[in-house]
């Protein structure tokens, strides 16, 4: 930033606290939802961000996921439709990250000469091919979309790493004999503050999730990208930013340049986004609303002739800056390319395995069939960060490319958790509607409804199944029954029937004894043992032995994976969930 | 020219300095957080035994009837103890840990989990007796912070005064199994406070148990336990005596003013609850399940299981930790 020595405009402080209070909320509420059940409000309004994020609305119109409180992302659109992208500039976290990391690593770095002015046309065209795959019922939006991308960057790798850093510091402190620190554990986890609680049926592991090193590298990608451009990802290639850009081209509130301008190309250098331009043909600048984030720099310390001006009233006409938007032919490709990319998603998604009727472990209350659930999925991972058992994980393309990032079981890790949401209150008042899934209640989109109770208890996931060759009764004639334990459901879905089956002491018996072994047993059932002989069987292992061996009752079932979690077999559980038989109990 | 610089140079060390904790820190956690350290050497279960334990090895007693199961607390140890009651296990200035089953997210009615009166009663017991703190606390198997609040037992122990806590990951100890009459385990994890309290008290809930036929005290004392549990089921009597051949209550107290008799032992459904109005105190968890395992002494239902099935007090019994014969228990009424 040019430094003139001029004071700053009103505007620029109030834009700069506006943006810390704005990145403040945003990580509040992110550890409010991280924080599960500590978070009562049964509403998502703690997903304040994605509810009013334009480009989720839109996107989840298309692609048929639309939640009437999405509504409020016309707030945003309204606001730019006033002020250019103030939205960008004001608020975005994504865009603040990108201010405060420019502050720290790059303030020195001239760039000026760094235009690509071709370049910032990439948002739009980037925009118009992911709402044509929207269309298509593709929500490949949400990996895009810059809320998205600051939530599950900081929501995903960077609030988990502050979890466990936390709890073990903490923890080392104890150790290190500061009873402080011990203290401050206890407060901070009675208190739900920022400490999130751990999942014992693991024996104590913290939450972490699945890609979580790729949401840090994409993040620390588009921060770096600004030793090119400051705000390179805003500039270029945010689609959120070309949907405010083509709203901004109606607003009255725009960077104006009056006659005074003697063309030094101050504003050009100093603008964050490079939203000036030099006219062509003549000697002046002009600037672009749709490329402005009213940060509100330039008119006071950019311009040394104070020929800048944000405002309504119109020192000289707006020319528009030369190639802001893409060329017809550019829009025409752009969404040419959605139309092909679509379809082939969907044929990729076809080729695994009965999709619709076999599909990814989803939430309980997420939409069906799955194509319809993968379009109104934005991949903001809310529901993995709200499952309390961190069960709830992003999926690779398990399911096609178009499923990367939506939600999936991993019940090695979590579990779906029988009450989850449900409050002690609810129930001591007989409140039976109130919605028990904390990933559905958290769903900015409608991908994963509200389930009351005793619909999530019957909702299923899956079915659980044995597998003979790992479970330890069936495989090693061992004791267990821990699967069956932990049923959580009022009529288990797991039972057992005490069997004789082969003793495994008596396999350790060489043959001859073996057969001497069937030889008495005979002569006794026939009465013409001795009893010499009744003694000689008696000191051997008997042949059979009882054994306690489960079985799952499928139609009882729901598949929320505590046996799977907590089966002792290490690796693959001897009970497992498939995906079989996904309708709903009777 | 020097205030930025400077300032940029202390953002990148201290960056660069944050970094390196961080590190440190999940280094440490991964490493030692939640499997714990050796500790020390002597590392042991401190609770003392009730001063009359080995007198009392074959004696508990009952308080049964009425609807008022904190009455019943109180005449059961008053007449297990005498009239000084807690006072005579609980001195001025000591440390109580309470270790109830806090296990599932039902309430009290589902008779899952102890009764919150109980509990409470028995922390107010160990104030007026002098306690300095009384801490409530169970490695639940539900997710911890619902089965606290579901049970009622979190907000009653409070109320009473007591230090209810959900176990924290880094404090489980490493406790050796040192003991010759630990037959099967070597080491477990072992909750730092249920080791380091100078007073245990033990309160299970009567309820049936899918696996060991009945949960009861000998059963209640995996909740100290952390580490993966289902690898407790594999030979679980003999698991279970060789933990309480480790870890000794001073009071075992079992809560069956309701008892679970079926859907054990998450239970959830009403219908699975008969009422038994009844407090067992005893100093010995294999003399209270010798007797409370009996048909004849709680109301299980018929057939459900032999006393000799439920082997862990057999094999408690051989280890000296109490008698498994019917006819050696005195029952103090």
């Amino acid at each position: 930033m040019a430094k003139r020595g001029k004071p700053r405009h009103p505007l620029h402080t109030l834009r700069i606290v506006c943006q810390l209070v704005f990145f403040a909320l945003f990580l509040v509420l992110l550890v409010l939802t991280a924080l599960g059940t500590a978070v009562t409000a049964h509403d998502n309004l703690a997903q304040l961000f994605l509810i009013t994020d334009p480009l989720v609305a839109l996107g989840s119109a298309l692609a048929g996921g639309f939640e009437a409180i999405l509504l409020l992302s016309l707030i945003v659109v309204a606001i730019s439709a006033l002020a250019p992208r103030a939205y960008c500039g004001w608020v975005c976290p994504l865009g603040t990250t990108m201010d405060i990391v420019d502050k720290i690593f790059f303030r020195k770095r001239d760039r000026s000469k760094n235009v690509a002015p071709r370049l910032r046309q990439f948002k739009y065209a980037l925009l118009l091919a992911l709402l044509v795959m929207a269309a298509f019922g593709i929500g490949a939006y949400g990996w895009f979309d810059p809320i998205c991308i600051a939530t599950r960057s900081f929501g995903m790798a960077l609030y988990p790493m502050a979890d466990q850093g936390v709890k073990a510091v903490l923890a080392a402190a104890e150790r290190g004999g500061l009873p402080a620190a011990a203290a401050l554990y206890d407060w901070a986890e009675k208190s739900h503050v920022l400490i999130r609680e751990t999942n014992f049926k693991q024996g104590g592991t913290p939450t972490a999730y699945a890609w979580s090193w790729v949401f840090v590298a994409l993040l620390v990608g588009l921060l770096a990208a600004q030793a090119y451009q400051k705000r390179f990802w805003c500039r270029n290639l945010c689609p959120l930013g070309g949907l405010l850009g083509l709203a901004s081209s109606l607003s009255p509130l725009r960077p104006r340049v009056s006659d005074e301008c003697t063309a030094c190309d101050a504003c050009r250098r100093g603008c964050k986004t490079g939203a000036f331009q030099p006219l062509q043909g003549e000697k002046k600048y002009a600037g672009c609303a749709q490329e402005c984030i009213a940060c509100w720099a330039c008119e006071r310390e950019f311009c040394p002739v104070d020929a800048i001006h944000i405002g309504a009233g119109a020192p000289r006409p707006i020319a528009p800056a030369p190639q802001v938007m893409p060329s017809r032919r550019a829009f025409l490709g752009a969404a040419a390319t959605g139309a092909l990319l679509a379809p082939a998603f969907l044929l990729d998604q076809r080729t695994r395995a009965k999709e619709e009727t076999n599909p990814q472990f989803r939430p309980p209350g997420a939409l069906r069939p799955d194509s319809a659930f993968m379009g109104a999925c934005i991949r903001c991972g809310e529901c993995m960060r709200a499952c309390p058992t961190n069960a709830l994980h992003p999926s690779g393309i398990e399911n096609g490319i178009a499923g990367l990032w939506t939600p999936t079981f991993i019940f090695n890790i979590g579990y779906c958790d029988y009450f989850c949401a449900v409050r002690k209150a609810d129930i001591d008042a007989g409140r039976t509607d109130e919605p028990s899934n904390l990933c559905g209640i958290v769903c900015p989109t409608g991908a994963i409804a509200h389930l009351r109770h005793a619909d999530k208890a019957k909702w299923k996931i899956g079915t659980a199944v044995f597998d003979k060759s790992r479970c330890l009764p069936w495989a090693r004639g061992e004791e267990c029954l821990t699967c069956e334990e932990q049923c959580p459901l009022p009529e288990k879905a797991i039972s057992h029937e005490t069997e004789e089956v082969i003793n495994l002491e008596w396999l350790k018996m060489p043959q001859p004894k073996r057969n001497r072994y069937e030889e008495l047993e005979e002569k006794l059932l026939l009465r013409k043992a001795t009893p010499r002989e009744i003694d000689e069987l008696a000191d051997m292992p008997p042949k059979k032995r009882k054994l306690a061996l489960p079985y799952v009752l499928r139609d009882r079932c729901n598949g929320c994976g505590t046996c799977e979690n907590v089966c002792p077999v290490d690796g693959p559980g001897g009970v497992r969930v498939e995906r079989l038989q996904t309708r709903e109990i009777k | 020219m020097h205030g930025p610089m400077n300032r940029r140079d202390f953002l990148h060390t201290a960056g660069v300095a944050g970094a390196a904790i961080c590190g440190a820190a999940l280094g440490g956690c991964s490493s030692g957080g939640a499997s714990g350290s050796a500790g020390g050497g002597d590392l042991r279960c401190r609770a003392r035994p009730h001063p009359q334990a080995d007198a009392w090895k074959a004696r508990l007693a009952l308080a049964q009837g009425g609807d008022d199961p904190a009455r019943n607390v109180r005449t059961a140890i008053e007449k297990l103890c005498g009239a000084d009651g807690v006072k005579t296990f609980v001195k001025a200035g000591d440390t109580v840990a309470i270790k109830p089953n806090i296990g599932w997210a039902q309430g009290p009615e589902m008779a899952a989990t102890v009764d919150p009166a109980v509990v409470a009663t028995v922390v107010r017991l160990c104030l007026e007796a002098g306690a300095k703190a009384v801490k409530v606390f169970d490695n639940t198997v539900g997710m911890a912070s619902k089965c606290y609040e579901f049970s009622g037992i979190e907000a009653a122990a409070k109320a009473a005064g007591a230090d209810v806590f959900q176990c924290a990951p880094h404090r489980y100890r490493m406790l050796k199994f040192d003991d010759p009459r630990c037959k099967r385990l070597s080491e477990w994890l072992i909750y730092e406070d249920a080791l380091a309290a100078d007073v245990l008290i033990n309160i299970p809930v009567a309820k049936v148990h899918n696996l060991s036929y009945v949960s009861l005290a000998m059963k209640n004392l995996m909740g100290v336990q952390g580490g993966d549990r289902g690898k407790m089921h594999q030979e679980i009597y003999q698991n279970l005596a060789d933990l309480n051949v480790m870890i000794r209550p001073t009071l075992n107290l079992l809560d069956a003013t309701r008892i679970m008799v079926s859907g054990g032992p998450s239970g959830g459904k009403k219908d699975y609850v008969v009422a038994a109005r009844t407090i067992v105190a005893a100093t010995s968890s294999v003399t209270l399940d010798a007797w409370a395992t009996d048909p004849l002494n709680l109301p299980w239902p018929k057939g459900h299981h032999d006393v000799a099935a439920v082997k862990c007090i057999a094999l408690g019994a051989a280890a000296g930790l109490g008698v498994a014969e019917a006819g050696k228990i005195e029952v103090v009424a």
